[in-house]
């Protein structure tokens, strides 16, 4: 059972980065690529669809540490506390942008939530970098240790290029280049890497301080059988906008 | 102040923060779910216009629930890791529920709702606004029930120095729950009705072209905020029953639970007795208008003082006679890390919240024209 549970939490993390990862990448991409209004526009109607379905990855990696991990919940989002809580301002600054940008015409106003968009994502990918990095060390380390750092550096490439590598599929006139689901699917396991890396090397730590049998036995049961649900519901959202003609649609509510 | 106050002091801005989007979400969500399926009943544009301009109050709302619904998720580990400690083997449970099964398929099918205009068939489009106001209905459970467990921790025995779940079954009846998240549906269909009723008011009251429009709005809010205020008043008497002894004794819990009770009796009367029965002329009494203006941020603020009430009367307890407040909190938290934190998170916020608020009124202020919910055709470009 302990097995079954690790297997979900590093699933839901791996998903995290291979789905919200995208998301992540084009807003950092946004100032890079989209260098006029309408370019944006497009950039960000891309990914809109699914940023809903992506971002709730995470949502459930938190509830599945406090559920399965509970001994543990407090010692990483504790020995994590600035990091963590920047990476909170960032994700919330980041929606923000993503609800706020269309709902008032404009160039600043837009321009600033775009801004926003690319500064929050800036913010998460790079803190996922010093997390994951700390995560590894057990906490021992300084959160601006150099290794940390270049981590942040490392994540915040792999993801732009995940983000680059969607928009090549999604609507490859914004990319320059096309690119096939296989390689976007490809970009999204190296997005997972680092991430699942250290996921497995923590293993055996993990299945320590697993909850006792009862409360896993209860999640199973509750949990469990809505899984299939939950997957078609995601794949509903990817068979719906799916690329082809119309695929970015202007204007997006986003 | 020192650190467990001040993270207290974090706890509270933020969560009353989350329920005043909540609250507005769990009210509209099935309003907007009915307009949908009217129209998908009857294809009538009314129904359509309905269904885009109230659902685009619903989204922008919605904005806000999210952002500070993730600090209030984080903030466990960050300020009261000693409640995981403790009860994370109990509380934990339907905590995973509503971010695994319930939260995960209201955001999907958020998705699929916002950008599967004109894109998913009708049927299908339906179906994505009932399941996320279903699942919407779930993760309030799931929150309830954990909210409920710290006021009565029932299903949970204490086994060593920490406490374990021995009945699931307990858990999801707690006499703490189930008449206070009845309590707080009926609290959030008052509140999206009284809603609808100061908007059509504003509307109609500013002698407008949607007469039609505005005059179903308001009628529509007039008998949901009867239903939802009918509710919301037997379920709170109904929690009487199953409180704690000596909760509001001579205790400031007890100011907010008076103030809750006084001006909620009073808007039942007023909704019950003057505006259920005039509800066909409601909408041409111009006069009382500015009156149905005013009332619409007093179910808000109702909601308020009842999380304060259920909140604060339970000091200094944060698992009721089991574990405290000052225990919870994580060990080695200092007062500048919180304050850093506090400042941050509210700052950020509050402001949003404003400019939430401020773009839900430019949207009411338009009414339902050029709304961006559904729609689907390039604007007409101009040079």
């Amino acid at each position: 059972m302990e097995l079954i549970w690790f297997a979900c939490f590093t699933l839901l993390l791996a998903g995290y980065f291979a789905l919200e990862g995208f998301d992540l990448g084009v807003g950092l991409l946004l100032p890079i690529l989209g260098k006029s209004g309408d370019s944006r526009d497009r950039m960000v109607a891309a990914m809109a669809p699914f940023v809903l379905a992506n971002e709730v990855w995470l949502v459930a990696v938190a509830g599945t540490l406090f559920g399965v991990y509970p001994a543990l919940e407090g010692e990483v989002l504790f020995g994590l506390y600035p990091v963590v809580v920047a990476m909170l301002l960032s994700w919330i600054l980041r929606d923000a942008g993503l609800w706020f940008r269309r709902r008032i015409g404009g160039a600043a106003w837009r321009g600033f939530w775009d801004l926003m968009i690319a500064l929050g994502s800036l913010g998460l990918s790079f803190g996922w970098g010093v997390a994951l990095y700390a995560a590894a060390t057990g906490f021992t380390s300084s959160l601006l240790n150099p290794v940390g750092l270049m981590l942040g550096v490392v994540v915040t490439l792999l993801l732009a290029f995940h983000g680059w590598t969607f928009l090549a599929w999604r609507s490859p006139g914004l990319a320059g280049v096309t690119r096939s689901g296989r390689a976007l699917a490809l970009s999204g396991v190296v997005a997972a890497v680092p991430a699942v890396g250290v996921l497995l090397g923590s293993m055996p730590y993990l299945l320590d301080h697993t909850a006792p049998a009862e409360t896993l036995n209860v999640l199973s049961v509750m949990t469990l059988p809505f899984a299939p649900i939950v997957l078609i519901a995601q794949g509903w959202v990817w068979r719906t906008f799916r690329p082809g003609k119309d695929a970015v649609r202007i204007p997006s509510f986003f | 102040m020192d650190a467990l106050e001040l993270a207290r002091l974090q706890f509270a801005m933020t969560g009353n923060l989350h329920f005043l989007f909540v609250v507005l979400t769990l009210g509209l969500a099935p309003l907007v779910a009915i307009m949908h399926t009217r129209w998908a009943l009857a294809g009538k544009p009314l129904h359509e216009r309905l269904t885009r301009f109230w659902g685009q109050v619903y989204v922008i709302n919605y904005a806000l629930g999210i952002v500070t619904g993730l600090v209030m998720e984080f903030q466990f580990g960050l300020s009261w890791s000693g409640l995981t400690h403790y009860a994370g083997d109990v509380f934990g449970a339907p905590l995973a529920m509503e971010t695994l099964v319930a939260f995960f398929l209201e955001s999907t099918f958020l998705g699929l709702w916002i950008f599967g205009w004109g894109r998913l068939p009708r049927w299908a489009h339906l179906a994505c606004i009932w399941l996320v106001t279903l699942t919407a209905y779930g993760s309030a459970f799931f929150i309830m029930a954990a909210n409920s467990f710290l006021q009565n921790p029932a299903g949970a025995v204490v086994r060593g120095d920490r406490m374990e779940l021995v009945d699931i079954g307990a858990l999801f009846t707690n006499k703490a729950l189930i008449f206070s998240f009845p309590h707080v549906i009926g609290a959030g269909l008052f509140t999206g009705a009284m809603v609808l009723v100061g908007a059509s008011a504003y509307q109609l009251r500013r002698r407008t072209s949607e007469v039609e429009f505005f005059t179903k709005s308001l009628r529509t809010g007039v008998t949901t905020a009867a239903i939802g205020i009918f509710l919301t008043v037997g379920f709170g008497y109904a929690q009487f029953a199953g409180i704690q002894e000596g909760k509001f004794e001579g205790d400031t819990g007890a100011v907010p639970l008076g103030i809750m009770i006084e001006i909620g009796q009073l808007l039942a009367l007023v909704v019950l007795f003057a505006m259920l029965p005039l509800i066909r002329v409601l909408p041409r009494w111009r006069w009382t208008h500015p009156l149905l203006m005013l009332m619409t941020p007093l179910p808000f603020v109702l909601a308020i003082m009842g999380w304060l009430a259920r909140e604060v009367g339970r000091q200094p307890w944060m698992i009721w006679q089991k574990l405290t407040v000052a225990d919870a909190m994580t060990p080695g938290l200092t007062p500048p890390m919180i304050t850093g934190s506090l400042i941050a998170f509210v700052g950020v916020l509050v402001l949003l919240a404003i400019v939430d608020y401020v773009l839900i009124a430019r949207v009411v202020r338009r009414g339902p024209r050029e709304l961006d919910l559904g729609a689907v055709r390039e604007p007409a470009l101009t040079y």
